[in-house]
């Protein structure tokens, strides 16, 4: 019994989600040390409030990656689709339960997704150029057809935005940060896809594809429709991070969201998301989309300059995928000193 | 055992087949009929405006610096992979001979400055070199596959030119420097637009005619038959990517000398079109396939009809992300097609 | 109920116009180990998707105990009882053993959620059944590969398959294995299974199998008992031909060592000597992991070496890679020709020259590229490579023209040393005997040749001196003279 549990303490410790923890921990207490205002209850709320949007733009990149290969549409998806759902407000006076929005919002950034999901899965196209293409044509979309520019809110969106979970004001400094309605979505979201990949076969079977294509098929597992499935959801969160995100900000600015896909991607493989098939957790997912959050936000705690940010996403990027091809090498070289084992 | 051709065949399949391996490329000749019928539109509808000097003048200065860029997405690609980081490289690269000419060149200008901006342009050429061999170094000796090393070193040396810019235009560039944008040979000729001539027939050379060239294509086919065949698949990466690095600098300092500053965001949406010209030229994706000239006619196709559209001023212009997006599905599915088709021909005939 | 648990009456079926199977007969009793056999394209592989519902047929009837299908789903073939091990196993390296085992049997039951202990007792019973022990819970990409044939064969024999259909099962197998596997396959005819055994390699077939079908260029030329088949046969109905088998002659007269290994070490075998003199076929031969393929890498630059010496005509030589190799007259024949060997959608032409650029290309790196045409041409004629075109990719060619293509690349870099790593895996019985006489004139030419397979006729048939390696070591020698396959079996 005491080597098995030792055994699996061992297999935690040795989890890219326990290093990026680890990170956390420790960039936090350099944090606080360099500027001691990190573990106040304000600060906490903001870092939580600004991961809530990447951090379901995170989910479309994890879910990309673990079936398919890279989605860099999501940020288009989310701005063309909460745009929509906005002049709809606006055009016809609408004043119920903000829940509508959200359903208007979901079902373009379906459609939009869709779009993504028949081409990749009929086509077998990199997704990566599929979901640049469509990215272009929805932000021709957005700023060609619909010539969107600023928009502040109409007022059920506003009242939506304003409503908080929590509000804190910190004792010290006075300054107060509340967590929006949207925090709750946010974890619903996470709650649901945990449920469907854990617990039901096509969730196992995004797994599956990622893994290897052929033995799904095989397997009895629909490539075609999980992966199309996987771009349309895709595309339903994305929206649904749209309208967060014009919510939290009250108003919509189309030119937001361009450029988010390389953070979230960064914190996706910060993750232990690997790039290349089948591996990486929601836990990792979440813990990423923090770390990564920590460091933009607090980049001006520490007094560096923002101007490294992009840097630091591109090394982060680079250093990622290097680690996960060397620990695909790694195995594939401990199964040839295996063979050496067997065979001395 | 031996393949009998019955006259039958002969007649029916196999002298038609022959077409597709022989030197007359079916898809150069569908990118020259793509040309003439927009030309022709063009001409017919819009006589006035299109068929001017002006505006041929102006086609050729623009189509340099994606045009470059597109050349060297196409070598990437014909080695099996992909160059994201072009066009931020290009930023990069005019970032660093503006920086230099704008604090090196004299006021006052004299016969020393040609001297410096010589300097200058040496500088912004390296820039490409390193950021190509640091791709290259990614892709061949650690592995990682091109679009992913690329997609991060697109960023990185965004940040880079975001650091050393601190985020704002690079301006003020010395006259004699920008001239290079602004001379015409014969009038006609943009001095660029031959830079970017000369630059297409060397890799057209480059790709199409040396061991290198056909090492690229072996590589681009099937990376671990060229390394059993005794082919150095490192150094022939390495050559690509810093071949396409260098094309980017060239695109960056063309494109410093036309516009007359630098920034690190600058073309943003040329990574796309990049794609797309290299994919509607005919390169495969997967590697291995296509020729530098059919990318020299997709470039030309691609200037024609953003010219085109430019004669229409209700047209916004971000309509031309949605045309430039669209198109580049509609290509991948016709060559997806027609492969198809090409392969099922191979395989009737290897029967 | 009829005696056959498959029957297939009239086969038809085309990929875009071109017919792979050209109304074919396939009748397997029930309990019986059936064997399938044929060269490669010959529409093994088709029927086997035809019966378990990956393809569709054109025309022709399925009849799977006693009932009739014009159109046969995969859930609906796995319904009927039929399982299917392709040759790479089918399995999700990224996922557990529990998932991998359990996949197929959740989803053919329609289950649409997970059910983790249901999952682990599926697990347990399909490695209960053969007896293999193997942690559950590990992820299959670290497991070697013999495990990963057991994952699937455990796997087929959930769901009480009525009928399990092996393609070509032993080709990554050792030895051992192969025991192992037959008498697995053994105990499952016991207990009544049928097993449509898919195999070119004779052995096997004779020592397994009660019933045999053979196809060629997508008809069924024969069906008999296992009994009433000979080698000679077997051959003739494979490929339509008849071969002397004692055409090749041994040679005794060698030349000076062009080759030579002192104690060498490297990644999979050790403390490896042996001499290689001109005009010698030599063979090595040993099991799957016996150090055999890494010692032909090593000699080739693509595995590097920690210890030892290579010495190439007596004088000592590093190879840091293939590039060197080459300079150094080293040449290999690899051991997959589709992944290792070839540039399928090339041409010809192309796939010989590559290893002739730097003889054919100026200083500026401009290629000849009538002297590539004309070299090509004559190698396609030297070596009777069937072909109309040499501009033709090589991916129109059959199996064993495609290895002649690759033999040629590596005699046109004029090689001291020819090392050929199953020269004839997969390659038809024709083109394997031109193949042969081909290496046979090469050593007589003056040319040291190496062959590493587990083909232990081949061996018999062509090497003039045989390695046998165990273990990463050789651990023994044999004359041409005195090889005979019970003593090569005895070792291997």
């Amino acid at each position: 019994m005491f080597t098995v549990s030792k055994e699996s303490i061992k297999k935690t410790l040795m989890r890219p989600e326990f290093f990026v923890l680890l990170t956390i921990i420790l960039l936090s207490l350099f944090i606080q040390f360099k500027s001691g205002v990190f573990f106040t209850n304000n600060n906490i709320v903001d870092i939580l409030r600004s991961m809530i949007v990447p951090g379901m733009f995170a989910l479309c990149a994890y879910l990309g990656f673990i079936s398919t290969g890279p989605d860099i549409s999501f940020p288009l998806i989310a701005a063309l689709s909460s745009y929509i759902a906005t002049e709809f407000v606006f055009a016809t006076g609408y004043n119920g339960p903000i829940i509508v929005v959200f359903l208007i919002a979901i079902v373009c950034g379906l459609l939009m997704g869709a779009v993504n999901g028949f081409i990749i899965a009929k086509y077998k196209f990199p997704s990566l150029i599929v979901t640049l293409a469509t990215t272009s044509i929805f932000s021709g979309i957005l700023l060609g057809v619909f010539q969107a520019g600023r928009v502040n809110l109409p007022p059920v969106m506003q009242e939506f935005g304003r409503n908080s979970l929590i509000s804190v004001v910190n004792p010290v400094t006075g300054l107060g940060s509340a967590l929006p309605m949207t925090f709750l979505i946010f974890i619903g979201i996470y709650l649901a896809a945990y449920l469907v990949l854990n617990f039901t076969m096509i969730g196992r079977g995004v797994y599956a594809v990622g893994g290897d294509e052929t033995s799904a098929e095989r397997a009895g597992f629909n490539v075609k429709r999980i992966q199309f499935g996987v771009f349309t959801i895709n595309g339903g969160i994305a929206a649904i991070a749209g309208v967060c995100y014009s919510a939290q900000s009250m108003f919509f600015l189309p030119t937001e969201f361009a450029g988010m896909e390389m953070i979230v991607i960064a914190a996706v493989i910060l993750g232990g998301t690997r790039l290349m098939g089948g591996v990486g957790t929601l836990t990792g997912c979440i813990l990423g989309t923090l770390l990564i959050t920590i460091i933009s936000n607090s980049l001006i705690l520490v007094g560096a300059p923002i101007t490294w940010q992009r840097f630091i996403i591109g090394a982060i990027i680079i250093a990622g995928t290097a680690i996960s091809v060397i620990q695909v090498q790694n195995v594939k070289s401990s199964k040839q000193s295996l063979l050496k084992k067997g065979v001395a | 055992m031996k393949i009998v051709v019955t006259k039958d065949q002969l007649e029916k399949g196999v002298v038609f087949d022959r077409d597709i391996f022989t030197k007359i490329d079916g898809n150069i000749l569908r990118l020259l009929v793509i040309f003439m019928i927009i030309f022709t539109i063009a001409s017919i509808t819009k006589p006035q405006s299109f068929l001017t000097l002006g505006n041929f003048i102006s086609m050729e200065r623009q189509l340099v610096e994606y045009g470059l860029l597109a050349l060297g997405v196409g070598i990437a690609m014909v080695a099996g992979g992909i160059d994201l980081s072009v066009v931020y490289i290009a930023n990069l690269s005019a970032i660093t001979t503006g920086l230099f000419l704008r604090n090196f060149v004299p006021v006052d200008g004299g016969p020393e400055q040609f001297f410096i901006i010589g300097i200058g342009i040496l500088i912004g050429i390296i820039t490409g070199v390193c950021c190509g061999a640091f791709n290259g170094f990614l892709i061949s000796r650690l592995r990682i596959p091109a679009m992913l090393a690329t997609l991060g070193t697109m960023q990185l040396f965004m940040g880079i030119s975001i650091i050393i810019t601190g985020g704002s235009i690079v301006s003020g560039i010395p006259s004699a420097f920008t001239q290079i944008g602004r001379v015409n040979v014969f009038g006609v000729f943009p001095l660029s637009f031959i830079i970017y001539l000369l630059a297409v027939i060397a890799i057209a050379y480059i790709i199409g005619k040396t061991k290198f060239g056909m090492r690229l294509y072996l590589l681009g086919t099937n990376i671990k038959a060229s390394r059993f065949a005794g082919v150095n698949n490192n150094q022939i990466l390495m050559k690509a990517y810093i071949l396409s690095g260098t094309l980017a600098g060239m695109a960056g300092i063309l494109s410093l000398a036309r516009i007359n500053s630098a920034k690190a965001d600058f073309g943003s949406s040329f990574v796309m079109l990049t794609i797309l010209i290299a994919v509607l030229g005919g390169i495969n994706p997967d590697g291995g396939k296509g020729r530098i000239y059919g990318i020299f006619l997709a470039t030309l196709i691609v200037q024609l009809i953003s010219s085109y559209l430019n004669m229409f001023p209700q047209i916004s212009n971000f309509y031309r992300d949605l045309i430039w997006g669209s198109a580049l599905i509609i290509v991948l599915i016709v060559n997806f097609v027609l492969d198809k088709r090409k392969q099922q021909r191979l395989v009737r005939m290897s029967q | 109920m009829s005696e056959y648990i498959v029957s297939v009456k009239g086969v038809k079926k085309s990929f875009g116009g071109v017919r792979a199977l050209k109304g074919v007969n396939l009748h397997i009793k029930k309990g019986e180990i059936h064997c399938l056999a044929g060269e490669n394209g010959c529409g093994k592989s088709t029927i086997i998707k035809v019966i378990s519902g990956v393809h569709k047929a054109d025309e022709g009837d399925i009849e799977i105990n006693g009932h009739k299908y014009n159109s046969i789903t995969p859930a609906e073939s796995i319904k009927a009882g039929i399982q299917v091990i392709y040759q790479d196993f089918s399995i999700f390296p990224n996922l557990t053993v529990v998932e991998n085992l359990a996949f197929n049997k959740v989803l053919a039951n329609k289950k649409k959620f997970v059910n983790r202990k249901e999952f682990r007792r599926i697990a347990q019973e399909a490695v209960n059944k053969i007896d293999f022990k193997v942690d559950l819970d590990a992820r299959v990409e670290t497991l070697p590969v013999a495990d990963k044939q057991l994952i699937a064969i455990s796997r087929a024999l959930l769901d009480d398959a009525k009928l399990i259909i092996m393609d070509e099962p032993t080709t990554a197998l050792t030895k051992k294995e192969v025991k192992r596997l037959f008498d697995i396959i053994n105990k499952l005819k016991e207990e009544g299974v049928t097993i449509l055994f898919v195999s070119h390699k004779l052995d096997e077939v004779f020592e397994i199998c009660d019933n045999i079908t053979i196809f060629r260029n997508g008809e069924n030329v024969i069906s008999c008992p296992v009994s009433e088949m000979n080698e000679s046969k077997f051959a003739y109905y494979m490929t339509g031909r008849n071969f002397d088998e004692d055409a090749i002659t041994k040679e005794t007269n060698f030349g000076d060592a062009v080759l030579e290994t002192k104690n060498l070490c490297a990644p999979g075998f050790s403390d490896v000597s042996f001499q290689l003199r001109q005009g010698e076929i030599l063979g090595i031969t040993g099991q799957l992991g016996s150090g055999r393929t890494e010692l032909s890498l090593a000699l080739f630059g693509l595995l590097a070496p920690f210890g030892g010496d290579i010495l190439v005509d007596n004088k000592k030589v590093e190879i840091p890679n293939p590039d060197r190799a080459q300079e150094l007259g080293i040449a290999l024949v690899p051991e997959d020709r589709l992944t290792e060997g070839l540039f399928l959608p090339q041409s010809i032409k192309w796939n010989i020259e590559v290893t002739r650029l730097e003889k054919i290309s100026n200083k500026l790196g401009l290629i000849n590229e009538r002297k590539l045409n004309e070299e090509s041409k004559q190698w396609v004629k030297d070596l009777g490579v069937a072909t109309n075109d040499d501009e033709f990719p090589v991916q129109t060619l059959s199996g064993g023209n495609q290895q002649k293509v690759v033999l040629a690349r590596w005699l046109a870099a004029e090689p001291k040393v020819l090392i050929l790593n199953g020269p004839t895996v997969g390659v038809d019985i024709g083109a394997k005997h031109d193949i042969h006489k081909l290496l046979r004139k090469l050593a007589k030419d003056g040319m040291g040749i190496i062959i590493v397979s587990d083909d232990i006729k081949e061996i018999i048939q062509t090497c003039d001196r045989t390695l046998l390696m165990q273990g990463g070591e050789i651990t023994g020698e044999i004359e041409g003279n005195e090889l005979t396959v019970d003593l090569l079996s005895n070792y291997i």
